[in-house]
């Protein structure tokens, strides 16, 4: 039987290239719909359209007779108050068992039902899944001997039952063991389907929590919160502390004309507010943004407050103090260093930037509600008071504006320089990874 | 009672002309001799300089008398009228007992007699200490009235700072605290925050800041405290440095907070003190201005020894106390000491105490000869060795003692309370671990430079000889130093032992040698390495101490000299094996060493600030 297990192994690698051939050999598409690419071990076009991906789309009416899917839409269609929860779906796919006892046109039924998951909401619900599985007549798919099993047996009905599983795999649904039972009962360990639950098994517990950063897949609505969350999310440091300095106005004023008051959230560690209060008054610092962050399908903007990299020759050189610790040396006096046989740091090419002192997120992004920002941040970091600050916002009109506090006259507006966009990019994609 | 006291001084002051004789004999000694080298740090080069430690430093017959005499008495009075129970619980020493601890003249131990102390040697001031810590509170007032507090004045003080203050502090009229820790400064100087400034007539310093965790902040009078001051460079540069002074509770401005609620030695007075706007005479600055950093490691470094000998006296009468119920306790009809597992922790805690005397007696016999020789890594592994042995001698016994150990209705649980302290005050033994590795490393370094440099450039014949050296090593040669044989210092009975010390500072030289090749000066940053290159040395001098006593005693044939052999060799294979262990690890590529993995861990956790695995019930979907 090995040598079957290995055929069936190599044909499952090779799914794309057999499924294209024989799709061009036999000229008949098993499956409806627009053809689809090759879909091998390497090639996956579901990353970019999760949702449809092996579920065909609604055939043009020109297409042919496929007068099936009529009254399979009627099915859903039926939900008497419009309603359109688990319930109805549920008993939207009981009413076609019921109704078509022969199970006519299942597999229509089945690729109409994974379409129509979204808009009932149970796109997510691994018991959906196992009751569209269910749909399937059992044992008859099941392939009865060896050539079967080497032959693609069913390959419409096995095609269906892997974009059920696809369309899981895409929402991130793990298939329990109902799933791997009703699999068995419908097309038998050696199958296509069960090929890719067991790689499903397999592959979605480890990839589950790769993410180092993970997001809660359901974001707060309020954008106080969502803003809190995405600093947070965005400072690697565990102690900074998220500060609201201003609350949006209540509900029944914010439907007023103008919303001068948006919210204005911030965070700074410790370590900003130190670095801050030893920067030069001399340099100015900026506040630069918007810039994008993604938190699953949300995108926030947030602004940053900046200086430049200090030029080589001024920066300080910290020095060991000679009287630092009273129990024992910090430095040895000796001549000679670490050997190179013990030296395992490499050689590492680290682009230097400037330091970044405070991040925020404002409901608008305009120069006045960032100045409250600023005019918040004064009250913890007093140094803030002395050093001009420059507002160099990429949505404003191009025009520099210095606040009331510094600088007569600002330098030219620096297209947004490399270094910048890189730091921007690092932390977007940090923030995203 | 009193009169006792009044015997005590009377002959301290006998002793203060004997004192004085001795002191100016050795002067002339000091002048002749070559400057001795400290032991400690040649075991780093790989010798034993035996002349330091071989044999056991001993005291005269009339000098033992006189240590017995003051000893009786303040046995006496600890064991029949100190209530130690009652201390812990108050959270307060009677005014009493403080009272008759000064007219034993308790407070004045290591004052010079013309300045009313007692005057005692670092060994007989060792010896009293192992009665004082019966009680611990009132051990740990004590210490930081003459460890700490007034021992500046003894170090660093001028002639007329000696005069004014130390008589009264050595009566006990005044009390001594020594004021270092601040809430952002423990070991770091530089974040000293208290600050004097000079006023304009120049007189005065005026004195800010606030001290915390001060050992008898609430009581004392006389405070060292050290504080930031302007100092102007040689260079013409002004700088912050640390200045000591010696400020009294009368100069106005100096507050204390309420005493801390603590886990152990709960009798001692530990506060916050603030001073705000104390006005110091110019003429308090202890030693030099901007010279306080100094000032406060000296004073650091020279009391650590007596914590050896401090343990070793609390340890003693553990024993005593646990022995009597584990012969007593009947279970199965059998006494509980007839029981294996209980006999081992009788076992381990005499070795513990008898290495730690040793140590502890060693090291305050090296300090009494003259010449002022610097023992502070010796005093520094004592320190060591004594707190953690302390720390798992107690728990052993608490182990023994069952349920009742638990109970606060005996003294037990109050011990185990009290002598977690040791591990941590007086400098953490993380922190002293580091100051034994670095200063030995540092001494080895500088002698072994030519060498080095010679290796790195790739001298043939050094490398040679080198390798030659490498290769006899691991063919297993004997080592011989010298400590046995027909000259040798050692007794025969524990020539064994002395071999395996021999080997041990041997290889340990090696090691020392290579990890200086491979890290140079940033093994400063190895701090795992730097653990284990102390833990040897800490080994390698209690072997050395057990030896040394143990030949004294079977050679001046001390009662149950046979048992000393039995403990000193007992702690010298087991310390021998260890030591082998922790060699080992700092082979490089070595498969016990798993320090890169335990640093990924420690890095993954601190991370996260959190236990970083999933709970083992949950699932992966």
């Amino acid at each position: 039987m090995s040598w079957a297990q290995g055929i069936l192994l190599a044909r499952g690698l090779s799914r794309g290239w057999g499924g294209i051939c024989s799709t061009a050999l036999t000229g008949v598409p098993f499956s409806q719909g627009p053809p689809q690419a090759p879909r091998g071990l390497h090639c996956s076009t579901a990353a970019h359209n999760p949702d449809s991906s092996l579920v065909p789309r609604p055939p043009e009416p020109p297409r042919g007779p496929v007068k099936a899917l009529a009254p399979h839409v009627e099915l859903f269609r039926q939900a008497p108050d419009g309603v359109r929860d688990k319930a109805s779906f549920v008993q939207a796919v009981q009413n076609f068992t019921q109704y078509n006892v022969h199970k006519r046109g299942h597999v229509d039924f089945i690729y109409l039902a994974l379409r129509k998951m979204r808009e009932y909401g149970v796109e997510r619900d691994l018991a959906v899944y196992n009751l569209l599985l269910d749909i399937f007549p059992k044992e008859v798919f099941r392939p009865r001997n060896i050539f079967h099993s080497i032959f693609l047996h069913y390959p419409r009905q096995q095609e269906c039952g892997i974009a059920v599983l696809e369309q899981m795999e895409n929402h991130g649904v793990m298939p329990n063991k109902e799933t791997e039972f009703l699999l068995i009962q419908i097309f038998g360990r050696k199958s296509h389907p069960m090929l890719k639950f067991v790689r499903m098994k397999l592959w979605f517990t480890r990839f589950k929590n790769i993410d180092p950063f993970p997001i809660s897949r359901d974001l707060p609505q309020d954008p106080v919160d969502l803003a809190s969350l995405a600093l947070r999310h965005m400072e690697p440091d565990l102690s900074a502390r998220v500060t609201v300095y201003q609350m949006p106005l209540s509900k029944d004023s914010r439907d007023a004309t103008d919303p001068t008051e948006p919210h204005i959230i911030g965070i700074q560690s410790p370590d900003q507010q130190a670095a801050l209060a030893h920067h030069d008054p001399a340099r100015p610092i900026f506040v630069e943004g918007p810039f994008s962050l993604w938190l699953r399908d949300k995108c926030v903007y947030y602004h940053i407050l900046r200086a430049d990299l200090l030029p080589p020759e001024e920066r300080e050189v910290e020095e060991i103090p000679e009287e630092w610790n009273l129990y024992y040396p910090m430095q040895l006096d000796l001549a000679y260093g670490r050997s190179s046989w013990d030296d395992y740091e490499f050689n590492i090419n680290e682009v230097e930037e400037g330091p970044v002192f405070a991040i925020c997120m404002a409901g608008a992004h305009d120069q006045a509600t960032l100045a409250k920002w600023i005019q918040g941040l004064q009250e913890t970091n007093p140094a803030l008071d002395r050093i001009p600050v420059v507002f160099r916002l990429s949505g404003s009109s191009g025009e520099l504006l210095a606040s009331s506090s510094g600088l007569e006259e600002p330098p030219l507006t620096p297209p947004e320089g490399q270094e910048e966009e890189e730091n921007n990019q690092q932390r977007q994609q940090q923030s995203q990874s | 009672m009193s009169g006792c006291g009044l015997f005590l001084r009377s002959a301290a002051a006998a002793r203060s002309c004997r004192a004085l004789v001795a002191f100016t004999a050795s002067r002339r000694s000091l002048r002749t001799s070559p400057p001795s080298q400290a032991f400690a740090k040649e075991l780093f080069l790989g010798k034993i300089e035996k002349k330091e430690v071989f044999p056991f430093p001993e005291v005269s017959q009339d000098e033992l008398n006189e240590i017995n005499q003051f000893v009786g008495p303040v046995e006496k009075f600890f064991t029949e009228e100190v209530d130690s129970q009652k201390i812990d619980r108050e959270g307060k020493i009677p005014n009493e007992t403080l009272e008759k601890l000064k007219s034993l003249g308790l407070f004045g131990m290591q004052v010079p007699e013309e300045y009313g102390g007692l005057g005692l040697s670092n060994t007989m001031y060792a010896r009293l200490g192992e009665i004082i810590s019966l009680d611990s509170s009132i051990a740990v007032t004590l210490a930081a009235h003459q460890a700490i507090g007034l021992k500046g004045i003894i170090l660093a003080g001028s002639e007329e700072q000696k005069a004014r203050y130390l008589p009264r502090l050595a009566s006990g009229e005044h009390v001594a605290a020594f004021c270092l820790t601040e809430p952002a400064s423990g070991s770091d100087a530089a974040s000293i925050r208290t600050r004097a400034t000079l006023s304009e007539d120049k007189k005065h310093y005026v004195l800010h800041g606030s001290k915390v965790w001060i050992t008898n902040g609430g009581l004392a009078s006389v405070f060292t405290v050290f504080a930031k001051t302007e100092v102007v460079d040689s260079n013409g540069s002004v700088k912050d440095k640390v200045t000591a002074f010696i400020v009294e509770r009368d100069f106005g401005g100096v507050t204390s907070g309420k005493p801390e609620d603590k886990l152990g030695i709960r009798g001692s007075n530990t506060c916050e003190v603030h001073f705000e706007n104390t006005r110091v005479p110019v003429g308090n600055v202890l030693g030099e201005v901007g010279g306080g950093f100094k000032v406060a490691m000296n004073i650091l470094n020279s009391g650590r020894f007596s914590m050896g000998s401090a343990v070793a006296g609390m340890l003693k009468t553990l024993i005593e106390m646990t022995a009597e119920y584990a012969c007593t306790r009947k279970q199965f009809n059998r006494n509980l000491s007839e029981f294996g597992l209980i006999q081992e922790k009788f076992a381990l805690m005499a070795q513990k105490a008898y290495v730690m005397e040793s140590m502890a007696y060693l090291t305050a016999g090296m300090l009494d000869q003259p010449g002022f020789p610097d023992c502070s890594i010796e005093a520094a592994a004592v320190k060591v060795f004594s707190s953690e042995a302390a720390w798992q001698c107690v728990s052993e016994a608490l182990q023994i003692l069952g349920g009742s150990g638990y109970m606060r209705d005996y003294p037990y649980e109050r011990i185990l309370r009290d002598s977690r302290i040791l591990l941590i005050f007086e400098g953490t033994n993380e922190i002293l671990r580091m100051y034994i590795a670095l200063t030995g490393l540092q001494h080895a370094g500088r002698i072994l430079t030519a060498r080095v440099k010679q290796l790195k450039q790739g001298n043939v014949t050094t490398i040679l000889e080198t390798v030659g050296q490498r290769l006899r090593d691991s063919l297993g040669r004997t080592v011989d130093l010298g400590l046995t044989g027909k000259l040798g210092v050692v007794h025969p009975s524990m020539a064994d032992s002395a071999h395996k010390l021999e080997q041990n500072v041997h290889y340990f030289s090696r090691t020392v040698e290579s990890l200086l090749l491979r890290f140079g000066k940033t093994i400063v940053e190895e701090q795992l390495v730097l653990k284990r290159v102390a833990n040897v040395l800490i080994n390698l001098y209690g072997m050395t101490a057990v030896l040394s006593r143990a030949s004294r005693s079977i050679r001046v044939g001390l009662q149950n000299h046979d048992h000393e052999v039995l403990l000193a060799n007992i702690f010298c294979t087991e310390a021998y094996h260890q030591n082998l262990c922790t060699l080992s690890q700092l082979d490089k590529h070595s498969p016990e060493n798993l320090d890169e993995l335990i640093k990924k861990v420690s890095q993954q956790v601190l991370k996260k600030r959190a236990y970083v695995c999933a709970h083992p019930l949950d699932r992966p979907s």
